[in-house]
């Protein structure tokens, strides 16, 4: 479907990484794969480092630290927003919710509408989307958008299907009003029937944890996983993503009436260099206007890897000027979206370390 | 055919490989490799495969059927 807006902005932005980085050559002994297979999957996919949470981090501890950090700088006061949106897959309760766990634990006014929301990598857009639709409400001045996953705790460190790519994460985005009279085109598409392409079997209330789904067990390739780890169709997430995504973006420009040059950055989801590098060459996108490095320094965050794009890349020219950017996710549900919105000057866009435990 | 084997050595890290070489001959046919085809399909053959009909050919030749049997024109 298409989505319009109206008058809504971004205003800030801050990401939240654990200190922690693991090196893939660190890690590759703990696959079952010879080593050279290893090493050419790192230069294929793009893989080099990623950021893991130390021991039993939650995603409101990264929120906490973040929020605390915005208030302390004087970029964000204590009761300066008027609703708290949690994207995350991986809550620190079934309940309640993870947005009420960082209303409390911050102090945050009672006069706040907490809502979390379970996406992954199309959850920057989803949440904007929402941070949009609050808005409207006379009374919603500002949204807080956290975006944030941890999860490294959900993936077998023995799947290197999945292991070595994966990071945590989790980015803060102020989101408010604004009198820019252009409207935000955005198109959204969702597929429940391919959503085993993407999911984590146990754990839930239809195969609660147990005994026997902590086991791991090796797959065809020789991947050790268990039921209450994080299992990913590699092949179908990428025919996906090659299939879908490129007339999506095309389809957004269509209706935006806005030419593929006229835009001055494609900030899209992140899942490895070499889907993006793919993507680039369809859509006929220079490198240069598509960043595709998050990986490579952060890993795959699931819905903080758009924020992280930005953050990394342009933080210092989105803090300057108008930026017309398009904003792309793809990924578990299945979910793919796309957003077309002038970005900029924010008033703060900024790149945090949360401190290592130990 | 030429231009297919020399990507299917690439592939598999091989110096050449031959049109009768069975894939699970190779080492290196692994979930890396079989995606790596699967994105070849796509960008040389405009052709979406899944990993388990790549993985259900026998031979580097068998293959290259597969492949040119699913190419859309474009």
């Amino acid at each position: 479907m298409k989505l319009v807006f109206h008058g809504k902005r971004i205003e800030g932005l801050l990401t939240v990484l654990p200190a922690n980085e693991r090196l893939f050559v660190d890690e590759m002994d703990q696959f079952d794969f010879p080593r050279t297979r290893s090493l050419k999957l790192k230069e294929v996919m793009g893989y080099d480092r990623h950021r893991i949470v130390d021991g039993d981090v939650c995603v409101s501890d990264l929120a906490v630290a973040g929020f605390e950090h915005l208030f302390a700088r004087g970029l964000l006061d204590r009761d300066g927003f008027d609703a708290l949106i949690v994207v995350t897959q991986t809550p620190d309760h079934l309940m309640p919710a993870t947005s009420f766990v960082i209303q409390g634990r911050l102090g945050l006014k009672q006069d706040l509408f907490c809502l979390d929301i379970n996406q992954g990598c199309a959850g920057f857009l989803i949440g904007l989307y929402q941070a949009f639709m609050l808005l409207e409400q006379p009374a919603i001045r500002r949204v807080a958008l956290v975006n944030a996953d941890v999860m490294s705790r959900k993936v077998s460190t023995r799947d290197r299907n999945s292991y070595p790519l994966i990071g945590d994460a989790a980015a803060i985005t102020l989101v408010g009003r604004c009198d820019d009279a252009r409207p935000i085109h955005a198109n959204l598409q969702m597929d429940g029937r391919r959503r085993e392409a993407l999911m984590i079997p146990a754990g839930g209330l239809r195969e609660p944890s147990s005994a026997a789904t902590r086991v791991a067990h090796a797959d065809a390739e020789g991947n050790l996983r268990a039921r209450d780890d994080l299992v990913m169709d590699g092949s179908a997430v990428f025919n996906f993503v090659q299939t879908e995504v490129p007339p999506m973006i095309e389809a957004l420009l269509a209706s935006a009436g806005t030419d593929m040059a006229a835009v001055d950055a494609f900030l899209f989801h992140q899942p490895n260099r070499f889907m993006l590098q793919k993507l680039a060459e369809k859509l006929h996108i220079p490198c240069e206007k598509m960043p595709s490095n998050v990986v490579e320094h952060f890993g795959n965050s699931s819905g903080v890897t758009i924020p992280l794009a930005l953050a990394f890349n342009l933080r210092e020219r989105v803090c300057r000027e108008t930026l017309t950017a398009v904003f792309g996710g793809f990924g578990v549900g299945l979910t793919w979206s796309s957003l077309l919105m002038p970005l900029g000057p924010l008033a703060f866009c900024e790149m945090i370390d949360y401190p290592q435990v130990n | 055919m030429d231009t297919f084997l020399k990507e299917m050595a690439d592939i598999l890290d091989e110096e050449s490989v031959r049109e009768n070489d069975r894939l699970d001959g190779f080492g290196s046919w692994d979930s890396l490799a079989v995606l790596s085809v699967v994105a070849m399909a796509d960008s040389r053959y405009h052709a979406t495969f899944s990993a388990r009909e790549i993985r259900g050919v026998a031979t580097v030749g068998d293959l290259y059927r597969l492949l040119s049997a699913g190419a859309k024109a474009g």
